[in-house]
């Protein structure tokens, strides 16, 4: 309910300058903000229990119920599980892919972090270091999944772009086609090969 | 024209034809007679002939070139500081032009002529009276001067040059909106200035904590036979992603020519990082281009101007006297004395650094002690080289990025051994100050658990432990041998007990060298005090394996086959009885002598590990003391552009811009997409990369099933080799240090630069009215 399937979305204010960006995030609607609402209150009310129950433990209010809680739990394992409440209660609920395309700049990827702690890591490749993108193919336990491949110069690993979520062929081949058009300068050969993959 | 003279003009022109009938009738013949030759014919296929050709090639060419300039170069890049000042009036867009249609800008001139500026910039009046030679700015941004980029907010543009820009900035909207004759598109970067002065830059790659001219550390490979399959399978791996990699380069179908827009990125990082000086260059003689104030000096003002004269007068002969007589005899006696501290550590270096034969080890091998004093020995060598660098960083123009790394190093070094220092004070007066309760405890500590642990777990094996029933005999004689070793080593100890207070104070003396230096002492005292475990470890590993080593070939025997040693396989053959007999009784024999001898094996391998584990603990403080990244860790918090990671760009919304104006009609705005270009500080992981690097050596060493198989099987377990272990600690220090001599001119040709280096006056005070100085024309034209 509050993620959807990957979809793709295109932000691109003049032709050399393109957003590529894949997310869960669903269209906002009434309800679902209504539900977002919810769960930012859970989350916060959840958080604040739990520091509570933490000073409870340090400083020993007398006969209240966090006290009595935080007493019956020993120390070892109360440190714990508050860090892992924490953690848990830091999560993401959707994931957030994009690709930056500057004609004569590079390329950038971003990815969001798994908790709302982390900065967004983004990795920008200028043009002259890009050897090729191109859309690859591969096995994924029972299933095959394209992808989208920037080939950078000079470096043994290859940059794939979406990798968490990996979205459908369709949005990837969208993405080759819009990359291609953006990045490079319109001529006879790029066509050519796009309709030849 | 005017009636009048169309009247004149037409009297004269008939005066004339009948003044000079004659030339008329001459033409007239000329016609006839052209008519009658067939001129006009010929005259007339020649204008066809010319026009075919002009239909068939120029006018194609023409439109080809047309439309491959509007295809080529549609895309107008604009890089735009984000701190420039927003006002109404109009000015000049001064900065780089990278190629026609990207442009760096650095500033706008307010109220100046854009062809004067040209003309300045051209000739270099604004940096003449610049600290430092302009060239070094030409040759960092890749160009012979700064242009005229563009106008700002101008009333018309009629005037204006089609590659130039037009600027509409206003204080109540955020972007500027801009627009170029020439482009069809435009990319707006918007950047923030980093700050020279407070060493802010940016770079596309991360800055480097770590010195990186290590090839090889010299002569420590000593046991490369050791990691040789590790290093193997490493290797083939390598070997293998780079033929994949190569391949892949020949699967790219269309090889891209890079244009000199993708080529500029290096130079435009350059100009970002010069920015913010040329910045305050321009707008500092921009006062240069205009009319120089006349207004007389009022007596007030006057005044004020002698005294601070006066007082300056004063200032500059007392500095003069120091700076003439005084601070050079500080200067050479203080270079004197590092040069025969230098001289000191030199020949120190060379005790610790002599090997008896090369591949042997040296000092710094074995001990931890040796190791320490040679690293801050290093240190001391460094420092000054490190120190000289930094200096001549001050003769330059502070946007010059390149000592920026040495700079976080060298303060990291010293920060380090400073708060080693200081740590090593309280630790050193508490050692001191409890030396006898130190020392009983360390007494204890050995007693209790090398010596009586030992005769425990020794008298626990001899009988039948857990169960266990071992070959009594075997293991009453084991044990009464290490049992009596134990007690004669525990006596030694005993006799050497009363020296334990006496080396505690020495340890605690030496640690106001750095608390570093302690570690590494207790770290040496460990690996003395329990050298009878070492040496039962490798007594018990030898019996151990060499039993195992008969059990395989009596085993082969058992099956009636051998080990066939010149072909390296097992063969058949034909034992006769009585070797087959005797074979079979040995085998049996040792196989149940066995456990006994694995027990003890055991029991010594399991002390030994627990000793390396202690010291590679010693180790790793020892390492955290020397090399954390504190000082970078602090600028990461301080200010996190100091620490650059590379750049990322963000896509801004447009929508803002799209407010409709007033005066639009003049301005037609291309597609505009607003790039934001910022610096990414270098993350923490990057930071801890070596310690990462480290722990990932080591464990692949430590847990990897080569070594369980070595300690299964009774043989020595390979130590990790040095190199690897300590690359860390090297990792802040050059591979080769200087030598004294490199020192003393690196530190002679250092005096020289300071002279040059003007007396700083202190700032006189405003003036109340306005301030126009003569001195500082211009400066206060640019605020305005």
């Amino acid at each position: 309910m509050l993620t959807t399937a990957p979809h793709l979305r295109i932000r691109r204010p003049s032709p050399t300058t393109a957003e590529f960006t894949v997310t869960t995030l669903p269209p906002q609607t009434l309800p679902l903000r209504l539900l977002w609402l919810l769960l930012l209150f859970l989350r916060i009310s959840l958080s604040v229990t739990m520091l509570l129950i933490l000073y409870a433990r340090w400083d020993t209010p007398a006969g209240a119920i966090l006290a009595k809680i935080a007493a019956t739990v020993s120390l070892p394992v109360l440190l714990p599980v508050a860090v892992a409440v924490f953690y848990a209660l830091s999560l993401r609920v959707h994931k957030q892919e994009s690709l930056l395309v500057l004609r004569g700049l590079g390329v950038q990827t971003c990815e969001s972090p798994a908790t709302y702690l982390a900065g967004a890591a983004t990795r920008f490749i200028p043009t002259e270091k890009i050897q090729d993108i191109l859309v690859n193919e591969a096995f994924r336990g029972f299933e095959v999944r394209y992808y989208l491949v920037v080939v950078v110069e000079g470096e043994e690993d290859v940059v794939v772009v979406f990798p968490g979520l990996l979205p459908k062929r369709k949005i990837v081949e969208t993405v080759w086609r819009g990359v291609r058009e953006c990045l490079y300068e319109g001529r006879g050969e790029d066509r050519g090969l796009a309709s030849d993959k | 024209m005017h009636p009048f003279s169309t009247v004149t003009l037409g009297i004269f022109v008939a005066g004339y034809i009948t003044a000079r009938w004659d030339l008329v009738t001459r033409l007239y013949e000329l016609a006839i007679f052209a008519a009658e030759y067939g001129v006009v014919l010929r005259a007339a296929r020649g204008i066809v002939v010319l026009s075919a050709f002009f239909l068939a090639i120029f006018v194609p060419v023409a439109l080809v070139a047309r439309r491959e300039t509007r295809l080529h170069d549609g895309l107008m890049r604009v890089f735009w500081p984000t701190d420039i000042r927003k006002s109404d009036r109009t000015g000049v867009v001064v900065g780089w032009r990278n190629s026609t249609l990207d442009v760096f800008v650095v500033t706008i001139l307010e109220d100046v002529d854009a062809h004067n500026v040209e003309f300045h910039l051209r000739s270099g009046t604004f940096f003449r009276s610049g600290p430092h030679s302009p060239s070094r700015i030409y040759d960092l941004c890749g160009h012979s001067s700064m242009h005229v980029l563009g106008i700002s907010n101008a009333a018309s543009q009629s005037a204006v040059d089609p590659s130039w820009v037009c600027a509409k900035t206003s204080t109540n909207s955020r972007y500027p909106r801009i627009s170029c004759a020439k482009a069809s598109s435009i990319q707006l970067i918007l950047y923030d200035r980093p700050h020279p002065k407070g060493m802010q830059y940016i770079s596309l790659n991360p800055i480097a904590l770590a010195l990186g001219d290590k090839g090889s550390l010299p002569e420590d490979v000593a046991s490369s036979e050791d990691d040789s399959e590790e290093t193997k399978q490493e290797k083939a791996i390598k070997e293998n992603r780079r033929k994949l990699a190569e391949k892949l380069k020949q699967h790219s179908i269309v090889r891209r020519i890079a244009s000199a827009r993708d080529k500029a990125l290096p130079k435009i990082v350059n100009q970002v990082n010069w920015s913010w000086e040329l910045e305050q260059a321009l707008q500092q003689n921009v006062g240069r281009l205009g009319p120089r104030p006349k207004r007389g000096l009022s007596v007030s003002e006057r005044v004020v101007e002698s005294a601070t004269t006066m007082r300056n007068y004063v200032l500059v002969q007392l500095w003069t006297l120091f700076s003439v007589y005084l601070f050079p005899i500080v200067q050479k006696a203080f270079i004197l004395v590092l040069l025969f501290h230098r001289m000191v550590a030199e020949i120190l270096l060379i005790v610790l650094e002599f090997r008896a034969k090369p591949g042997y080890a040296a000092l710094k091998d074995i001990s931890a002690t040796a190791q320490q004093i040679e690293i801050r020995l290093q240190q001391f060598c460094y420092w000054p080289m490190q120190y000289v660098t930094l200096r001549q960083r001050k003769a330059n123009w502070a946007s010059v990025t390149t000592s920026h790394p040495d700079y976080i190093r060298f303060y990291n070094s010293l920060w380090l051994v400073a708060n080693d220092v200081i740590i090593g004070m309280a630790v050193g007066s508490y050692i001191i100050e409890h030396k006898d309760w130190v020392a009983d405890q360390i007494r204890d500590l050995l007693r209790t658990y090398t010596v009586e642990a030992l005769q425990r777990g020794i008298s626990w094996l001899m009988g039948w432990p857990a169960g266990l029933k071992l070959n009594g005999e075997l293991a009453a004689f084991l044990g009464d041998l290490f049992l009596w070793v134990i007690d004669y080593w525990s006596s030694c100890i005993e006799t050497l007990s009363p020296m334990l207070p006496h080396i505690i104070w020495f340890i605690g003396f030496s640690s106001f060298a750095g608390a570093s230096m302690p570690i590494a002492m207790f770290s040496d005292l460990l690996s003395v005090l329990t050298m009878h475990i070492y040496s039962f470890y490798l007594a018990s590993a030898r019996i151990y394996h060499w039993q195992l080593t008969i059990l395989r070939s009596l085993f082969h025997l058992f099956r009636g086959k051998k080990h066939n040693v010149l072909r390296n396989r097992i063969d058949s053959c034909d034992y006769d009885l009585d070797q087959l007999l005797v074979g079979t009784i040995l085998f049996t024999l040792l196989f149940f002598l066995l456990p006994t001898v694995m027990v003890f094996y055991l029991n010594f391998a399991i002390a030994r590990m627990i000793i390396i584990s202690l010291k590679a603990g010693f180790d790793t403080l020892l390492s955290c003391l020397n090399h954390f990244p504190l000082f970078a860790l602090m600028l990461r918090l301080k200010d996190p552009s100091r620490l650059p990671g590379g750049i990322h760009f963000e896509l801004r919304d447009t929508h803002e811009s799209k407010i409709p104006d007033t005066n639009d009609k003049l301005f037609n705005e291309p597609p505009t997409s607003i790039i934001y270009l910022k610096n990414i500080p270098l993350p923490f992981h990057d930071m801890f990369h070596q310690y990462f690097q480290m722990a990932h050596r080591i464990r692949k060493h430590y847990l990897s099933p080569r070594v369980l198989l070595c300690l299964v099987t009774g043989q020595f377990v390979p130590p990790i080799n040095r190199k690897n272990l300590y690359s860390l600690q090297y990792s802040m220090l050059p591979a080769r240090r200087a030598t004294v001599w490199e020192m003393w001119r690196a530190v002679n040709m250092e005096i020289d630069i300071p002279q040059k280096k003007p007396f700083h006056l202190p700032n006189i005070p405003a003036l109340q009215n306005g301030g126009k100085r003569p001195t500082g024309f211009g400066r206060t034209r640019s605020r305005d």
